[in-house]
Parts: C-alpha cells; structure tokens; sequence
C-alpha cells in the first residue's frame, strides 16, 4: 500500500524532467520559428567541428538536448558568443543555487560570475564538465599554493587527493574559505582526539576544541606535524608551559602572563628598546599586545607574522594600502609588501614610526639620486609655504601614492612647482 | 478663486521650506591666524596636542620640543607663547585644561597623564586609586569633563576608567564587544562617552550613567580616512579629526555626517596630519597642525 503512494512523487519527478526540457526546447523552437525537426540541429549545419564536443564524455544538459538557444541567441546580442545574456548571469538561470546572499565565503570566480573559467559550458572529459581533474584545475589559479603543496617536505594526505575534500568549490554558507566544516571540526573527522597519541603530541594540553590552524600549515609544510614553517622556539622545543599554565591546572590554556608582559620574558631587551622610542605602536601595547601581528605558535612568514605585511599592516590601515592600490604610479616598497623597509612597527623616535628620523635620507636608501638632485632638499631649506618646514621628498611627493603620477599631489608638474614658485603661476 | 489662491499659498510654502533647517547646521570654517613659535621665536616642531578654555587660554603640546606651551588668544592674535617643561612630562601628545586651570597632559613616551598645576608646576601623575580589578592600564587617550572628572582610554583592559577630580575610581565602561582600534573619546555637554574607532570609522556612545557602549554610526569609511580624535561643542554637534585625510569630519547629534572641512596642504588654512583640535568660547576653533608644525585657529560660523 505504502509503495502505491510513494510511486506518485516518483512518476511526477520523471515527467517534470522530460516534460520540463521538452517544453523549453518548444518554447524556443516556437520563439525563433524553427522548421520542424531543425531544433539542435540547425546550428550543426555551419558549426561542424562542434560535433567533436558532443564525442565528450559529459555534455551539459542543454547541448544534449540540441537547445544551442537556451544560452545564445541566433540573431544578434550585445554579449560575446552571441550569447543572451552576460556570462554570469546566464549560468544563474539553471545553476542558481551556486551561491546565496550572506554567504560567510564565496569562490571569487563564482562571485564574478566566471563559471568557464573552471566548466566547459559545452561538454568536457571530466565530470561536471570542468576543464581540468582534480587539482589541476584549482592550481591553474592557485599556483603558489599549488608550488607549495608540490614541494613539501611533510604532505597533508588529504590535500594530495584533492581540494574538494575540504573546501566547496562554490561558496560555504557558514564557513569561511569555502570550508566545507568548521575547524576543528573538519579536521576531528580525520585526526581523532581522544586517542592518547594526539594527548601525547600536544604535551597533555587540552586543545581538542582549539584552531588547529593556528600552529599546523592544512596544505603541508617543511616541518614535522605540519607545523607552519616558522615555529617559534617554545613549541618547537615542546615548552608550552613556557608561557600557558600547567596542562593539570584548573586554567591550562590561560597565558602566565598577558599581553607583552608574556614576551617580555624573553624577548626582554627588544622590548625595552621599544618602550623606550619616543613613539610607540599603539596596538602594542592593548590587550591583544603583540598578537595583535604575531602567532605565538608558528606562523607561515618569518618573524610568526600572521599573515604578509599587506594583510597584516593593511587590516588597520586600509586607507593606506588602498591609497596605494590607487595610485598611478607604484612604490615598490609597498607593492612587495616591505612595509618595514621604510616603518619600525614597533616603536621610533619620528612621526609615521620611520626607520630614520630624516626622511631625506629614508627616501635615499634607496633613490640615491635625491642627494645630488638640483632642487634643494634638506634640513637648510624652508618651505616656502610654511616656514616651520623644511623642503624635503615629502614635500612633493606622497610616499603610498596618489592619483597623479610619481606620486604627485597635484595632476601637473606645472601645478606642483607653482605652489612654491608663484611668480610663475598662470 | 480667493481659497483656491490660499490652497496653493500653502502648497507652495510647504514645498519650499528649508527642510535643511531642522537638521544640525552645517559648520564653516574661516582661517583667522596660525601660532608658529614661542615667546622667544623658536620654532613648534610636531605638535600634537592643543586645549582651550572659555577664555583665552591655549595650551599647546609642542611634542618635537617636548614640551607645552601657553598662549592667549584674543582679537585674532596669539600672544605669549611662554614654555612649561618639567622633567616628568618628555613626549606631550594629548593636552585637557580643567576648571580650576590645572594642565593634564598624556605623555606618548610614558604613557602616563601628568597633571601641572595652573603656573605650569607638576603637580603628580593621575594614577586611578581604587580600581577594582585589572589595576594595570595604559592611557591612549583622556579628557576631562566639566565637572573635572576624568575619563581614560584604557587599551590595555578595553575600558573607559571614569575618575573623580582627585583620581579617584567612579566608574568604568567596557569597550564594545567588536571594535578596531580607539584613538580617543569624548565626554559631550550631557555627560554622553563618545568612542571613535580609528579602524573602522565608526562612534560608540555610552549615554550618562550606561554601563556599555553602543553604535552611533555606521562605518564611515565614505567620508574620512583615519579618524583619530573626536570633540564635542556645546550643542552636541561631533567633531572628529581625520588625521590621514587631512581634515575635520562634523557630525550631528545623532551620528548624522553633516560635513567635511579643510584639506591637504602646506599654505595657511591647510592641514598635512592634524592632531588634536579644542574650542574655545568666542567660537574659535585650534587645530594641532601636526606635519605643518604649527597650531591653526578658524573661526567657525554656521
């Protein structure tokens, strides 16, 4: 009796889904008036070497179904390929639930609508139509990590097999990434925690519920355990009472002390030198003290910096790394990521933490030209415009850039140097 | 005839009031003059905190000279500009006047608050007696209030330490949970604490007596840089300094953007990093011209 029932859904499925494509492809046919019988094959008749694509052993749906139409118009449009519509939004007209509004992470390519970046649209060899198998498609993209992974000494097994076994290629709703679990959860559905070899690795601390991806490297890395390649000394020394409370204590995981009262510890005379500049970075000195830049565990970039110096300066001061990003002209410096060629992010003696107090001789470290250029730079000349100032690069030029070349304030040379010479203004 | 002519008076009246009039009023600046030394001619270097009473007096954090300075300011002129330098205070970056004259000053170097008595003599350090918990704290900023309370920027415990005049503990507020980065806060005419985030350009407020803070605005990042001081007149009008921006942000009492004033530059009437701004009662308004080494004064109309 119940199975009676069950069959109905069943049928209606079946139906819908040959009924629906049949209909469509009526609608087109009717739409462009097609000769009876010309439906998907028509456009054969001048796109010969189409039939190759149709020896695939995936053809999308529509191909199959001979409904070129469904995603180009045969007359005219205003996109490539004679397509109907953009090519991110014709995707979407099937495929929508590639991604949704609130998304916590979705894949930049699916964002800016790039489905044929990865799929055929037509047909392919490999499943879901895409271009390439497996990892090779994502580090078609991805080469840095796809070159880290490669070369590895200690392989994440995981990883190896393919990208998909953690990360959605699409988007993830909840998680950032495009991880398909949260961490640690996705990573407990391998690495079992309860047995006593993980207590035994982690030095009896109870960090079953912590980011493992705070201290290990998810793609791999030089280091035994994954650990990111820069440990730092206590973990790789397995010291982690050095600075967490005995793993038996009510409060294993509390820091003995906090903020950079903790680092002090041992790196005691950088800290001094630092505490004792005229200037200090702030953060330095708030509850987040030196982790507000640096993993106290182990880090992928030297000096346990969290992430390169454009991420991690840039979540602060994202006016600056978009005034760069803005700029006509680059500074290298800051286009590399070198923020510490010009700043001490800890502390200095001069404004904007500069490594050297003269700015002149800042810029010179690398423009040598500035010391013998003819226009008069230096502690001996005024400002003509303000006579508490003296001239000097910053007086022309903006070092992150602006939206003039070489970093001019202003849109012509005319326009700058009249600022100063006004007896040649017009 | 005559009632229609009455109906379209009225319709008429109605669409060209000046809706503008109900909100805040938007504040112009004029500039009046520019202090750029001392009573004996020596050059301000980097300054970066100024305060002002109702008055005339202006003291100003000459922070490359490490020292203050202090002016009166009068009919559009500055004059004096006699030099406060103890021992105890080396790197003045943020300067308060309270009622009775006494000068507080944050030294950057130290980070401690000194307070000189109104002839310039130190007179101690305010050291919060009877925290509760978390004795520790590092000062980024402070202000005091009309009643010479005086509210501290904790970054270190991520609060607001409420003291009395005598450095006594009222009250402390928390951060809110999410935030950036505080530069400073603001205590306005009815006893409001302003927060400006310096990271994501928003203001929290914490209204007289609240134990936490809230939104006040939205991100802001369309209109400033890097806020990196906040202000308040007598009408709750908020003044923020955008320091990468070079310029002074207003807003209405309720967060409202109302306006931006000033730009780059080196000239007169331009600012290159400012620091810290204070008002005084003749409507003039000072700005610590950090990069330009010098402390402007506007006059403001509305």
């Amino acid at each position: 009796m119940k199975s009676r029932y069950t069959i109905f859904p069943l049928l209606a499925l079946v139906f819908s889904l040959g009924v629906i494509p049949l209909s469509y492809s009526q609608d087109n046919a009717l739409k462009f008036k097609l000769k009876p019988g010309a439906n998907g094959k028509l456009c054969l008749n001048c796109h010969v070497d189409f039939q190759d694509k149709l020896k695939k052993t995936f053809i999308h749906t529509p191909v199959k179904a001979g409904e070129c139409t469904g995603c180009h118009n045969p007359h005219t449009s205003s996109h490539g390929k004679l397509l109907a519509a953009d090519t991110g939004k014709i995707c979407l007209t099937c495929h929508k639930e590639m991604s949704r509004p609130g998304d916590r992470s979705v894949h930049k390519v699916v964002a800016e609508g790039g489905c044929v970046k990865c799929h055929d649209p037509h047909s392919a060899n490999n499943k879901f139509n895409l271009l390439k198998d497996g990892n090779e498609l994502c580090f078609g993209c991805h080469k840095e990590i796809g070159a880290t992974i490669a070369k590895v000494k200690f392989k994440h097994n995981p990883v190896s097999k393919g990208c998909l076994n953690c990360h959605d290629p699409h988007a993830s709703a909840k998680y950032g990434f495009l991880l398909k679990n949260d961490v640690p959860a996705l990573c407990v559905g391998c690495h079992k925690t309860d047995k006593p070899i993980f207590a035994k690795q982690h030095m009896n601390y109870p960090v079953a519920n912590s980011r493992c991806t705070s201290c290990h490297d998810p793609h791999g890395s030089d280091m035994p355990g994954i650990l990111y390649n820069n440990v730092h000394k206590p973990v790789a020394n397995k010291m982690c009472n050095q600075c967490h409370q005995e793993p038996g204590s009510a409060t294993p995981l509390k820091t003995r002390k906090s903020g950079s009262d903790l680092c002090r510890g041992c790196h005691n005379d950088m800290i001094n030198t630092t505490m004792g500049k005229n200037r200090i970075h702030w953060p330095l000195l708030d509850k987040e003290g030196c982790l507000t830049c640096h993993n106290p565990h182990a880090a992928p970039r030297k000096g346990l910096l969290k992430d390169n110096m454009i991420v991690v300066c840039g979540k602060c001061h994202a006016d600056t790394i978009k005034r760069q990003e803005r700029s006509e002209t680059k500074h290298p410096p800051i286009m590399e990521g070198k923020c510490t060629a010009c700043h001490n992010p800890h502390s200095s003696d001069s404004v904007f933490l500069t490594n050297k107090s003269s700015i002149v001789d800042l810029c010179g470290g690398c423009h040598n030209w500035q010391k013998h250029s003819t226009h008069p730079i230096g502690e001996k000349y005024k400002d003509p415009r303000n006579k508490n100032v003296t001239l000097q690069c910053l007086s022309c030029h903006r070092s992150h850039g602006t939206e003039y070349k070489h970093f001019l304030y202003y849109p012509t040379t005319t326009e700058l140097c009249v600022q100063c010479h006004e007896q040649f203004k017009r | 005839m005559r009632r229609a002519f009455e109906k379209y008076l009225l319709f008429m009246a109605v669409l060209l009031f000046p809706l503008h009039c109900l909100g805040a009023e938007a504040v112009k600046f004029k500039h009046v003059a520019s202090i750029y030394v001392d009573e004996k001619g020596g050059s301000i270097r980097l300054p970066e905190g100024v305060a002002c009473d109702d008055k005339s007096l202006v003291v100003v954090a000459d922070t490359g000279n490490g020292r203050l300075l202090r002016f009166t300011f009068q009919d559009g002129t500055a004059k004096g500009g006699g030099e406060i330098k103890v021992p105890q205070l080396i790197y003045p970056v943020r300067v308060q006047m309270n009622s009775k004259g006494e000068i507080f000053a944050l030294d950057g170097k130290e980070r401690r608050i000194v307070r000189l008595n109104p002839e310039g003599a130190f007179a101690g350090y305010v050291e919060p007696q009877g925290v509760p918990e978390a004795a520790a704290f590092v000062p980024r900023s402070f202000k005091v209030d009309s009643g010479d309370n005086i509210y501290i920027l904790d970054i270190l415990s991520n609060r607001v330490l409420v003291l009395d005049p005598a450095g006594k503990f009222q009250r402390q507020i928390p951060f809110p949970e999410k935030f950036g980065f505080f530069s400073d806060l603001a205590v306005n005419a009815n006893g409001d604490v302003l927060l400006i985030d310096s990271v994501a350009a928003t203001v929290s407020i914490a209204a007289k007596g609240a134990t936490s803070f809230t939104p006040l605005t939205k991100e802001m990042h369309e209109y400033m840089d890097f806020p990196t001081y906040i202000t308040t007149d007598k009408r709750g009008m908020i003044y923020l300094v955008d320091q990468n921006g070079d310029g002074i942000i207003t807003l209405g009492q309720d967060g409202s953007f109302q306006g931006r004033q000033l730009s780059l530059g080196w000239k007169d009437g331009l600012l290159y990093y400012p620091s810290q701004v204070c008002m005084n009662g003749a409507g003039n308004f000072f700005i610590a011209d950090r990069n330009n080494s010098r402390v402007q004064v506007f006059e403001m109309s509305r």
